[in-house]
This record gives C-alpha cells, sequence and structure tokens, in this order.
C-alpha cells in the first residue's frame, strides 16, 4: 500500500540522495566538520575511481562476495532440508528443535574467534560463519511454510494419487516457496554482514579488511570509497533477490496483490 | 502434521537426549582427545571456568556493560525510527525525502560502518551505542511506516466523527494501533542490537563480552572463549523468552 509519490519517476527519487551529497559538500566545503574527519564528496569519488581502476577494489570484493555466496548457497540447501525435515517428521523435529532454537538467537558473530581457533584465519572460517548465519533463518521460514500447508491441498494431491516423493517437491516445498524466499532476503543481509565482521576480526583480505586497513592507516577517503562500494552492492544484491523473487513467484497470489497496489 | 504418533513425553524425552547426547559427545571427544585441548576443552572444564568467571565478577562486569550498549543503541533507534516512520506515514514530503535513502541503507551491512563509527566516536561506548541504534533504526523506520499506513481506517473514521484532533489523532489513536507491528520490529532488532555490539566489541575493543572474548582467543584461553559463547547464547535466549512475554501479556488485544 504505497501512497502516490510526491512526485514521479524514479530520477526524483535519486534527488534526496543527492541532496544528502550535497549537504556533505557543504559542511564539508565550510569545514563545519573537520575535513580529517569527514573528507569531501570529490575526494571520496576520487579515491573511489582510483580503488576502482587499480583492481584493489574488484579483487577483495570478488573475495568477500565468493565467502559471502558459498555459506549462502550451503546454508540455504541444508537450511530448507532440515527445515522440511523438521516439519515432516515429529521425531526427526524433537531431536533438532532444541539445537536450532537455542542457536537461532545465538549472536553468530560470537562464534567467529571460535571458527578462527580452529580454522585459521582465512576462507574457511568466513564461510563458516556465514553459513551457521543463513542456515536458521533459513531452516525456521521453511519451516513454518511447509506446517502451514492447508489440509485442502494435501487432501487433494493424496486423492489424485501423488506420491510421496512428489507431495514433497510439488506441493509441501512449493506451499513454502513464499517463506523460503523470505529467509533468503534474511540470509542475503546476514551473509554480507558476517562475511565483513569474520573479515574485520580474522583475515588478511576481503572488503572488509580494505575498509578497516584503511581507518587504521587514516586514509580516511579510500576508506568512504571502499564503504561505499560496499553499500553499493549490498543494494544491489538486495534488488536483484527482490527481482528474482518476483519471477519465481509470479503464480503466486501475493504477485497479483502487487501488481494491483 | 506428521503421521506419525508419537506421545509427547516421548518427544518431550527426545529433546532432552537430543541436548544431553551433544554434550556428553563434546565431553567424551575431549577427554578422549580426538581434538587437540586448545581447540575443544572438555564441557565441564568449560563450565568450572564458566563458575569461575561469575565468581570473580568479570563475566558480570562484561555482560552489564555489552547490554547497556545493545539497550542504549536500541531505545536510541526506537526513539528515531518510531518518529521518522510516523512523520513519513503522516506526510508524502517527508515520505519522498527519508525513502530512498531508507532503501539504500536498509540492505546495507552496517557492521562495515564500525571504522566510521570510531573515526567520529572514540572506541568507547558512545561509537558502540550509535552504531547500534544505526544497524536497528532502518528496521524500526520500515516496521512503524507501515504499521502506520495501514491502521483500520474505521478507528480514524470514529476518532474523526466524534471530534478528534489531528494531533491527538496521531498520540491516541494511530500510535497505540501500531504498537502491536513497533513491538514485532523490536523484537527482530534486538538480535541485530546484539550481533553489532558483539562484534563491534570485538573489532575496536573497549571492554564488554566481545573484547574479553577476543582476548581469550588471542591468549588461546579456550575454556574462557567457550565459557563466553555459552553466555551469549543463554543472553540470545532468555531476552527473546522476555520479549515474547511481553508481547503475550501487554499486546495479547491485538491478536
Amino acid at each position: 500500500m504505497m501512497p502516490r509519490p510526491y512526485f514521479k519517476g524514479w530520477l526524483l527519487r535519486v534527488v534526496p540522495l543527492l541532496l544528502l551529497v550535497g549537504v556533505w559538500a557543504f559542511v564539508s566545503a565550510t569545514k563545519l566538520a573537520d575535513p580529517a574527519f569527514l573528507p569531501s564528496p570529490l575526494a571520496v569519488l576520487a579515491a573511489f575511481s582510483d580503488l576502482l581502476s587499480g583492481g584493489e577494489i574488484a579483487r577483495n570484493l570478488l573475495i568477500t562476495l565468493f565467502r559471502a555466496a558459498v555459506g549462502l548457497v550451503l546454508g540455504a540447501v541444508s537450511g530448507v532440508w532440515i527445515g522440511l525435515m523438521m516439519a515432516r517428521s515429529q521425531i526427526f523435529r524433537a531431536y533438532v528443535a532444541p539445537i536450532v532454537g537455542g542457536t537461532y538467537s545465538l549472536p553468530k558473530s560470537a562464534l567467529i574467534p571460535l571458527f578462527a581457533l580452529w580454522f585459521g584465519i582465512g576462507n574457511v572460517t568466513a564461510i563458516c560463519a556465514v553459513y551457521l548465519a543463513c542456515l536458521l533463518p533459513m531452516i525456521v521460514n521453511t519451516f513454518h511454510g511447509v506446517t502451514a500447508t492447508p489440509k485442502v491441498l494435501t487432501w487433494s494431491a493424496e486423492a489424485l494419487g501423488t506420491g510421496d516423493r512428489e507431495m514433497l517437491s510439488r506441493i509441501y516445498l512449493r506451499h513454502a516457496l513464499p517463506d523460503i524466499f523470505t529467509g533468503l532476503r534474511i540470509a542475503l543481509g546476514f551473509s554480507f554482514v558476517l562475511a565483513i565482521s569474520s573479515e574485520m576480526i580474522a583475515s588478511t583480505s576481503g572488503i572488509g579488511k580494505l575498509v578497516f586497513m584503511y581507518g587504521e592507516n587514516g586514509t580516511y577517503d579510500y576508506m568512504f570509497g571502499a564503504l561505499s562500494c560496499i553499500v553499493i552492492v549490498a543494494f544491489l544484491a538486495d534488488r536483484a533477490m527482490l527481482a528474482v523473487t518476483a519471477y519465481c513467484l509470479r503464480w503466486h497470489e501475493s504477485a497479483a496483490r502487487a501488481e494491483t497496489a | 502434521m506428521a503421521e506419525q504418533r508419537v506421545s509427547i513425553y516421548s518427544l518431550r524425552l527426545r529433546s532432552l537426549v537430543s541436548v544431553l547426547l551433544l554434550l556428553s559427545a563434546w565431553e567424551l571427544a575431549a577427554r578422549m582427545h580426538l581434538t587437540p585441548p586448545l581447540f575443544l576443552p572438555p564441557f565441564s572444564v568449560v563450565a568450572m571456568q564458566l563458575g569461575r568467571s561469575l565468581a570473580d565478577g568479570t563475566l558480570v562486569a562484561d555482560l552489564a556493560l555489552s547490554l547497556y550498549r545493545t539497550f542504549a543503541g536500541l531505545a536510541l533507534a526506537a526513539a528515531a525510527g518510531v518518529l521518522i516512520g510516523m512523520l513519513m506515514a503522516q506526510s508524502r514530503f517527508v515520505h519522498w525525502m527519508i525513502d530512498p535513502i531508507v532503501a539504500l541503507a536498509f540492505p546495507a551491512p552496517k557492521i562495515a560502518f564500525i571504522p566510521v563509527f570510531i573515526l567520529w566516536f572514540g572506541i568507547e561506548s558512545l561509537s558502540k551505542i550509535l552504531l547500534v541504534a544505526f544497524a536497528c533504526v532502518f528496521p524500526v523506520i520500515i516496521g512503524t511506516y507501515s504499521a502506520a499506513r495501514s491502521v483500520n481506517r474505521i478507528f480514524l473514521w470514529s476518532a474523526f466523527s466524534l471530534g478528534t484532533s489531528k494531533t491527538a489523532l496521531l498520540g491516541r489513536v494511530i500510535l497505540p494501533a501500531c504498537y502491536p507491528r513497533i513491538f514485532a520490529t523490536l523484537r527482530i532488532a534486538l538480535p541485530v542490537a546484539l550481533i553489532t555490539t558483539f562484534t563491534a566489541e570485538m573489532v575496536a575493543g573497549g571492554g564488554g563480552m566481545g573484547a574479553t572474548l577476543i582476548y581469550s582467543q588471542r591468549f588461546f584461553e579456550s575454556p574462557t572463549v567457550y565459557a563466553y559463547i555459552v553466555i551469549m547464547l543463554c543472553v540470545g535466549l532468555v531476552l527473546d523468552a522476555a520479549m515474547v512475554k511481553f508481547q503475550s501479556r501487554y499486546l495479547a488485544w491485538s491478536e
């Protein structure tokens, strides 16, 4: 239920962001804020383009995205599987539920020092942290989606002679798909947070380490440049996830509602 | 539901068995030296370390500092988020101004801003509280805004026809109608606040659970590392259970 836009067109949605940059430029030009603490937008832009052309950003960003993506995919696949099992078997649920419930609210970044102890610093530690952080929202959302399958659907499918295996893929998972995508969007956010956290705590590479390193060296224009790159990438990834969700759920009633709204 | 008929007691028993199995597997693996004790100290050693840290007060002091940062940041985020969300719902101009900023900032991993907050606000509590507030404010804005937009029209019409002024409408009808959804958003924001606090403490130091955890890890005091993780797990569980309790006690009317 979006209100009618104040001005039309997405171009006008950029105006407030430009205004924000304008305020930033004004504050740094009039020395209201110490330029050592807040470099001007132009300096940040120069640093940004320097980082881009030097390949520094691309190299570290690829490392971070690799860690986040591997953890996310592994977490999503095993999360859907565990959630489905929990919803379909009371006995499996009885064994797993206390562990899932206990670790669900654990701040997963607390495990990074532990993983660093086990696996050293680098890819494995980061991927493990991302994996665990993505796993739990996927389990919980899949579980909710599958248990909420209406009896009418399962009865009809059974009456039409759907086999057990087909029931899983064509009825239960299909019904849980919107919830699975909700979980995926949460997991996507977590994957960035955990990948960057573990790079700041225990890594020698990655975009999180890069930002932290520029901060420690005092090259703040580069720090803000790398940081804006993270913000842009996270924004684009979130939008891409929304687009994929809308495409995959175009048959679902939520899609029809979005169209009329 | 699943087809098998299993009594509730046997299910409870299985849940208990599962936790006990996990703990005894931990204890056994450590005692049989399947893994080096540095990586996995026995559960009993961790429990004893937990008792020691509790007794000498370091754990309590760390926990109090971390929780202070978490809740101060969350309170700031709640106050600012509810205010901005309400304004966005009331004025299309404010919505036009704020919405693109929220859309850009909401998916950003706020933890990456730690160096900026250290630069501006130092490494003590202030920078952590503000970072927590920054991480939690955007979900609160979105939650409040969509709650305020979807207030039942009938409430608004009734209030209008009884002569309620515009400001009274906001304070006495719209805001109370939003309480349940705002609270639900805060329940989502709480784990984010905890993660942000612990991570900021791990990266920047300045005391608290996260700082002690990372120091213990650097000095290879594994029992302390495990003891602190166990406490963090309990904190998450207890706080979430408390919020559920509060929700069912004071906001049950919304069901």
